[in-house]
């Protein structure tokens, strides 16, 4: 602990100030501990994505196995109240055992796909598990990679993205799988289909009418507005064929947008109109695109932006100050960068509550340890950093910023609360 | 967090879809025991029954259906393991942080050229080229400028690995200059392993012809590593057992590649680090901070998409400090170029602005230090540069 280097004796006016040289929490495991805890509050998604897939899975299972028995049970009913003569009725029989015992192999190979999911799920639950104060580097490693998968899956890189995993060994930390699945739809709206899109939520069904998603609704307008671009004869009837059908029923919650794409019957395709032009343009497909990325990442607990945006966003701040945009910043700053400044220029600068000075020289923290001494130019440095340079050459001090020369019974130790 | 409660909860999960399989299982046998025995009576009965008598097994079969009941007891084995599969998520929510984008800025939309360059650039940093290429290739940006440079440092560390510190000396010797302009002490370190090398190889003459033509040089900075190092040739057969011990920790070499690493990537204008693992977990640390910070605030009016400062210290750790930052204790001002740190005659160090306002614009020449009893004479308060 310092003591002031002045004290009077007026009593009334001592403030006694402890610890007078900067104060910065030095690296208590607790500390340490807090923060690996509060970031491993960050993994959600990590948690939440294998899991969806899993209760999707048994979901389905479930469903099918349901459908199946029922169906198999009115089976029965249907011979037992039928006219059916002995042979047929011991042909349905035999039929309906082997119809049970393939469904006895699927109830099999459902669990068996149940089981890896759940594995995966456990794995990951015991990945963050693994985290300790220990192996911080290494895990933080691994988290960038995970964190770099995500964004190759949301980007379609995917093959990138496995040959990273793979050989990472996180495999099963990252749900290439899953993009997978999402991927088909993408390639499809791509290419102006909307019939795995369709499917697609015919699949997910009661989860998007629970979100209130009106996703489906968006790509039967969109085939609705192909059939009137058509501009065939017969293409007219039919886009009010298809409107009748598909698009009227949800007339009662989207009144107003039904009656907007409506009107596009008016119109033609090549109509000038600017309301109803953009209607007509092809990038209405990339709006598809970009609400199924949505619609997606909803359904699985996923953050809509990839994960790497947002890490960066938030560490980009953190270490955003007006030092790093300045000429011979140092290196070691990743603000220092081009890249990375360009990134950061839209983002909020960083604000710290407390001084924390760095020595110019041995970029060391000037704390209680190593407290900052002044030259007399006004410049200052660590203590450990002058002391070394005062006994390499006889005690005297060269400012390596100005030039400026002076001996080390000169330096006065500052003090920063 | 409790990682425990997770765990508890996914076991439940685990447990009940264990007992739905089962149950299913179990519907599936009965259903087919009950079919496969009315076709045995049926296959077993002579074939001059009368018609009524199947339709009474088929009957029979009928009735046992209605009394087994699968669909109500599928649901029943669903219904458990529903509660747990709907559990999880809650318990998931509570005790993780389940959206991480609430402090996040729609309008500062990332050019995605110059995030896939960074990646390029660090899948390169880290050596992993094939990784790099692919991805490269994959996205379809120009290739890497910064390629080939890492590829040249991957070579020298590979030599490094394998105790060849042929291509680490050439380089280092070919740097010479701009190490020293850095400060670095790299070259030296690089002939003093391979002196040591030598000088286990048993042979004295050969270490100390090296040392007068390669490491003499150096008497200026390192003198007390060359007598140390020539000190330690009297014990070269036996150096585990002699004061000099440290010179077979493989901690000289780790020191020197790290040593290598960070001035060849200086040297490239790159960090030690690579900046984007450096950026990411900068952003682990702070938003949690961050996070904290909306949830606390949401009912107050911050506009997140336009503050130019976070509202927040992010409380970065130490090695994340790349700048001496000085926040006056009075005003809690930053300082900058404008509002200068100035140092009393106390030693107690406030912004001009504050001892502005404590002298009232120099109309006091002296003022009560508000951290000691000192009384400041302004003539004496100096600038500080950090
Ligand atoms: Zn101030
Ligand atoms: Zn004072």
């Amino acid at each position: 602990m310092e003591i002031d280097p002045v004290t009077t004796g007026n009593a009334d006016t001592v403030m006694t100030e402890t610890a007078a040289t900067i104060t910065p929490s030095p690296a208590v495991p607790s500390c340490r501990l807090n923060q690996l805890t509060e970031s491993l509050k960050l993994e959600h998604q990590l948690l939440r994505v294998p899991f969806e897939h899993y209760k999707k899975t048994i979901r389905a299972n479930h469903r099918s196995f349901e459908k199946e028995v029922s169906s198999v049970v009115s089976g029965i009913g249907d011979l037992a109240n039928s006219d059916c003569s002995k042979e047929v009725a011991v042909s349905r029989l035999t039929s309906l055992v082997s119809r049970l015992q393939g469904l006895k192999r699927k109830l099999e190979e459902g669990s068996n796909v149940e089981n890896l999911q759940a594995q995966r799920c456990r794995a990951r639950i015991d990945h963050l598990d693994s985290a300790d104060v220990e192996n911080m580097t290494e895990w933080n490693n691994t988290k960038l990679k995970r964190i770099l998968v995500d964004y190759m899956l949301r980007m379609s890189y995917f093959e990138t993205a496995s040959m990273l995993s793979e050989s990472s060994n996180i495999v099963d930390l990252v749900d290439i799988d899953i993009f997978r699945e999402a991927k088909k739809v993408i390639d499809a709206l791509k290419n102006r289909e909307v019939a795995s899109a369709l499917i697609w939520c015919a699949d997910n069904k009661s989860r998007l009418k629970k979100s209130k998603s009106k996703f489906e609704f968006q790509l039967r307008l969109q085939e609705f507005i192909e059939l009137v671009r058509a501009d065939t004869p017969g293409s007219y009837k039919q886009a009010i064929v298809y409107a009748r059908k598909h698009l009227a029923p949800w007339g009662a919650t989207h009144m107003n947008e039904l009656q907007h794409v409506l009107a596009t019957l008016a119109f033609k395709s090549t109509t000038e109109c600017p309301k109803y032009k953009v209607l007509f343009e092809l990038r209405q497909w990339d709006v598809l695109v970009n609400q199924f990325k949505q619609e997606f990442c909803k359904l699985y607990g996923m953050t809509m932006e990839p994960l790497l945006n947002i890490y960066l966003q938030a560490g980009l701040s953190a270490l955003k100050t007006p030092y790093g945009f300045e000429e011979g910043c140092t290196k070691e700053d990743p603000l220092s960068q081009e890249s990375f400044r360009k990134l950061a220029s839209p983002l909020p600068f960083s604000k710290q509550h407390h001084s924390k000075l760095v020595c110019y020289i041995s970029r060391e923290l000037m704390d209680t340890e190593n407290p900052p001494q002044v030259l007399p130019n006004g410049y200052v440095y660590s203590t450990k950093a002058l002391k070394e340079m005062a006994e390499k050459n006889g005690g005297k001090i060269t400012c390596p910023r100005t030039g400026f020369v002076c001996n080390d019974t000169e330096l006065v130790k500052a003090y920063i609360s | 967090m409790e990682l425990k409660s997770v765990k508890d909860a996914f076991d439940r999960v685990a447990t009940k879809q264990k007992l739905s399989y089962s149950k299913t299982h179990e519907i599936f046998h009965m259903l087919s025991q009950e079919i496969e025995k009315a076709l045995s009576i049926l296959q077993e009965s002579p074939p001059s029954e009368t018609l009524l008598d199947h339709r009474s097994i088929l009957s029979d079969v009928k009735k046992m259906f209605t009394e087994i009941a699968p669909i109500s007891q599928l649901e029943a084995a669903e219904k458990e393991l529903q509660v747990a599969l709907n559990k999880y998520p809650k318990v998931l929510e509570k005790q993780l942080n389940p959206d991480i984008s609430k402090a996040y800025r729609n309008n500062a939309e990332f050019d995605t050229h110059i995030v896939n360059q960074i990646i390029a650039n660090f899948f390169y940093r880290q050596g992993m080229f094939e990784i790099g290429d692919c991805f490269v290739a994959e996205t379809g940006e120009s290739e890497c400028s910064t390629r080939q440079c890492f590829m040249e440092m991957y070579q020298i560390l590979e030599a490094m690995k394998r105790r060849d510190l042929g291509p680490a000396l050439n380089w280092a010797v070919s740097n010479s200059d701009k190490l020293k302009q850095a400060r670095s002490d790299l070259e030296m370190k690089l002939h003093s392993l391979h002196f040591l090398e030598i000088a286990q190889g048993k042979n004295s003459k050969e270490a100390i012809n090296y040392a007068r033509k390669h490491i003499a040089t150096f008497a200026d900075s390192c003198l007390p590593e060359i007598q140390k190092l020539m000190c330690s040739l009297l014990w070269n057969r036996k150096l585990d057992k002699s004061p000099y011990s440290e010179f077979l920790s493989p901690a000289l070499w780790n020191n020197a590649v790290k040593e290598l690493t960070r001035q060849y990537c200086n040297l490239l204008g790159e960090s030690s680090e690579s900046p984007l693992s450096i950026t990411v977990t900068a952003g682990t640390q702070a938003l949690p901070v961050l996070l904290k910070y909306m949830n606390v605030m949401a009912n107050k009016k911050l506009d997140w998409q336009t503050i130019e400062q976070l509202p927040v210290d992010a409380k970065l750790s130490e090695e994340y400090q790349f700048h001496s930052v000085f926040v006056c204790p009075v005003s809690k001002e930053q300082s900058s170029d404008e509002n200068p740190p100035m140092m009393m005659s106390c030693g107690h160090v406030l912004c001009k602005q504050t001892i502005n306002k404590m002298s009232k614009n120099g109309s006091k020449s002296s003022f009560k230090c508000p951290y000691c009893p000192t009384d400041v004479d302004i003539s004496r308060c100096r600038q500080l540069h950090f």
